[in-house]
């Protein structure tokens, strides 16, 4: 008897459990987001807000670390499990958009009233395109710029006010800065083998008329004997090579290195580390009026293709750009847009270097956009550590680095 | 059927029935992984084709362009680098370490027990410290070098490619020299005592009683620590992604380490498995090391 009792009421359990979810799949659609960002960062918050709005669309949303979120979502999507939105770093949009993982919102951002192509920054906005159609839109942004350490140049002798405008200052500059004897170095950036090291050098080559197509072009050449300068003089620290940004920015705030180059996500962290009065200039050009660049970083909104539910995805990402006004504010992050104008937020410091940042933007390409951008970057990657670890001399180097490109690009 | 169940009875298919429950699990939880690796490894496989079986073969393809690509050999140089240093290292330290916690002073297994700590120490952890003692500006390491006078500029450990392997190699000493310990105590602890004292009586020295009665009698100690050695310094992963990332230039890369980079950094999931197939036929190497140390311990 007993069994029998439990298997009935087991079963009249499941059934009551599937016609609740029933019933509330009637009144809701669910969708599932996933993005890198922890609770004091947008998406949760968005989410959050989004939800509140009780408009018969509920989200859940889901954490998923920065390593895995391309592998993690590519095994989602080939089992058929994908999220219906996703944020992803701006490099690898394309691998999923040429894939047709992504799905193509032209039709909807052109019926819409929310979302304007013309409202970003044509940086991230290529990003997110692929074959001329929309893929998504971007999250945020953010770009690289050259911050320094005024009280040292003022102690070295030279203007506070006149950071170094070209890439023979820049050295000229860190010259003077660096002293030894201080354990003081004159720049601090990152050549790491990773993305942070064609983050940081991609700017350099397209100011020098390069690029990844043409990697070996006489300008990017210009860049890396530039940057091997620094490296044989010792201007920056050797350990260049092995530490990320955000290590090596914290020399800069340390007092350790008199220049950094890096984005506004440390303007918090210096803000309260820095005891020192620094400013952030635009990233130094080849000679006087050449082109600018920077690098451009941070995530876009996809919606896979998968998804079942296309409108009410759209509506949600319609709701994050309505949003974007407070991004700076509320989570201190860029928003993409060139129509917003980020209100200040009282420290003189971070107000000054968020002029420039936002100047810099302006020159913010993206990396790519290509399916193959891994191995890309890989070959740049290669090249940059080559040539700076003396193996071979930048001109081989990038040589070898273009040929690999050429091979991948096919 | 009825003889099936009396041989269950009588004990012969028990044996058979008991054997295959592991066989089973082994086969499913190693050898389709293995079985999957070594297919993939003549398959073209990109992201999007991951979730399938059916992928378009390619023969040796793969094989020929790893071994074309610049970076390959190398990377073979450093893995065996790594891997002879490490072991030798690990072995060395530990061996003279359990030699000297065998002298049985006061507080001595407490001591012994305390190496351990490092053992227990997560790779990433260990990575991130030792990320700290080698960095070249400011690092304990050159401190301590220069402060002694063996040094007079700092050493770049990580960023140098002369010396960036080297440093991931002492990184791994430290990490695997207290299991090298642990092992080498045990082995050493069941050596029967009067051996020494029939040696001692017979007027043999302290070399002489080492020579010839506490190595041969550890050989299959030995056998086995260097087989699982090899095995553990060709799993070791995280001091690289911790340390110096493979660079700079792949002068600190390994085939682990590049074997993860071609398949979740490059998305290249073919390359790292042929990288992956390599590795499996040193580790194969390893355990006929490891079975012919241990089939001793059997009759012994």
């Amino acid at each position: 008897m007993g069994i029998r009792k439990f298997a009935m009421i087991g079963a009249l359990a499941l059934a009551g459990v599937s016609l609740f979810g029933l019933a509330a799949k009637a009144e809701d659609v669910t969708l599932t987001l996933w993005s890198l960002d922890k609770d004091i960062q947008p998406a949760p918050n968005l989410v959050k807000e989004f939800n509140a709005q009780n408009n018969g669309i509920k989200i859940e949303y889901r954490l998923i670390q920065f390593d895995d979120v391309v592998t993690e979502a590519m095994r989602a999507y080939a089992t058929g499990q994908a999220p219906d939105i996703i944020a992803v770093d701006n490099p690898e949009h394309a691998m999923f958009a040429s894939r047709g993982a992504f799905l193509d919102i032209s039709d909807m951002i052109k019926g819409s009233s929310v979302i304007k192509p013309d409202n970003y920054f044509p940086g991230p906005l290529k990003s997110v395109e692929w074959d001329g159609k929309y893929f998504g839109i971007p999250k945020a942004t953010n770009t690289i710029a050259l911050y320094y350490n005024k009280d040292m140049f003022k102690a070295k002798g030279l203007d506070p006010n006149k950071p170094p405008q070209t890439w023979d200052e820049l050295v000229e500059d860190a010259r003077k800065l660096t002293d030894p004897a201080k354990n003081v170095y004159g720049l601090a950036f990152s050549a790491k083998a990773n993305e942070e090291g064609t983050f940081q050098f991609l700017p350099w080559a397209q100011m020098g008329g390069g690029g990844y197509q043409n990697i070996n072009a006489e300008g990017a050449v210009k860049a890396l004997e530039t940057w091997k300068t620094i490296m044989d003089e010792k201007l920056a620290s050797p350990d260049t090579l092995t530490r990320g940004q955000w290590d090596s920015t914290g020399t800069f705030n340390s007092g350790n290195a008199a220049m950094a180059i890096s984005g506004p996500w440390e303007l918090d962290r210096m803000s309260k580390e820095a005891k020192f009065d620094w400013g952030v200039a635009l990233l130094p050009v080849p000679k006087e009026g050449a082109e600018r660049s920077s690098a451009m970083g941070d995530f876009n909104w996809a919606i896979f293709s998968s998804t079942k539910h296309p409108a009410e995805a759209f509506k949600a990402l319609e709701f994050f750009a309505s949003q974007d006004d407070k991004m700076f504010k509320n989570y201190g992050q860029l928003p993409a847009r060139s129509d917003i104008t980020i209100p200040a937020t009282g420290e003189k410091l971070k107000d000054e270097a968020l002029k420039v940042f936002i100047e810099q933007l302006k020159y913010a390409k993206p990396r790519g956009p290509n399916p193959q951008w891994p191995k890309i970057s890989k070959a740049i990657q290669d090249a940059i550590q080559a040539a700076l670890t003396g193996q071979m001399s930048p001109k081989d180097a990038l040589d070898q680095a273009a040929d690999k490109i050429k091979a991948v690009l096919g | 059927m009825k003889r099936f169940l009396s041989s269950v009875r009588d004990g012969r298919g028990f044996d058979i029935t008991l054997v295959a429950f592991p066989l089973t699990f082994l086969f499913l939880m190693a050898g389709l992984p293995l079985i999957y690796n070594v297919v993939m490894s003549f398959q073209e496989v990109d992201m999007f084709s991951l979730g399938t079986f059916a992928r378009p073969f390619v023969g040796l393809k793969n094989y020929k362009d790893l071994f074309a690509q610049p970076e390959t050999w190398p990377i073979l140089g450093n893995t065996v680098i790594f891997v002879v240093g490490s072991i030798a290292g690990q072995f060395l330290i530990g061996f003279g370490l359990a030699l000297f916690f065998w002298v049985n002073f006061p507080g001595a297994s407490w001591l012994r027990g305390l190496f351990l700590v490092s053992w227990v120490m997560p790779g990433l952890v260990v990575g991130a410290i030792w990320n700290w003692i080698l960095s070249g500006d400011f690092g304990v390491l050159n401190f301590i070098l220069k402060e002694s006078g063996i040094i007079s500029g700092n050493i770049f450990w990580r960023s140098d490619p002369h010396f960036s392997l080297y440093a991931v190699i002492i990184a791994n000493v430290w990490l695997g020299t207290a299991f090298n310990m642990i092992l080498l105590s045990v082995g050493l602890s069941g050596i029967p005592g009067d051996l020494y004292e029939a040696a001692e009586l017979d007027g043999a020295n302290a070399w002489q009683r080492f020579w010839t009665i506490t190595l041969p009698m550890m050989r299959s100690t030995i056998g086995a620590i260097v087989a699982l050695g090899l095995i553990f310094t060709l799993q070791q992963f995280d001091l690289f992604a911790a340390i110096t990332s493979g660079g700079p230039n792949n002068s600190s890369n390994v085939t682990q380490y590049w074997a993860w980079d071609l398949s979740f950094r490059q998305y290249d999931f073919a390359k790292g498995a042929t990288i992956s197939v390599i590795m499996i036929i040193f580790v194969m190497f390893a355990s006929v090391v490891y079975v012919r140390s241990t089939r001793h311990e059997v009759r012994g």
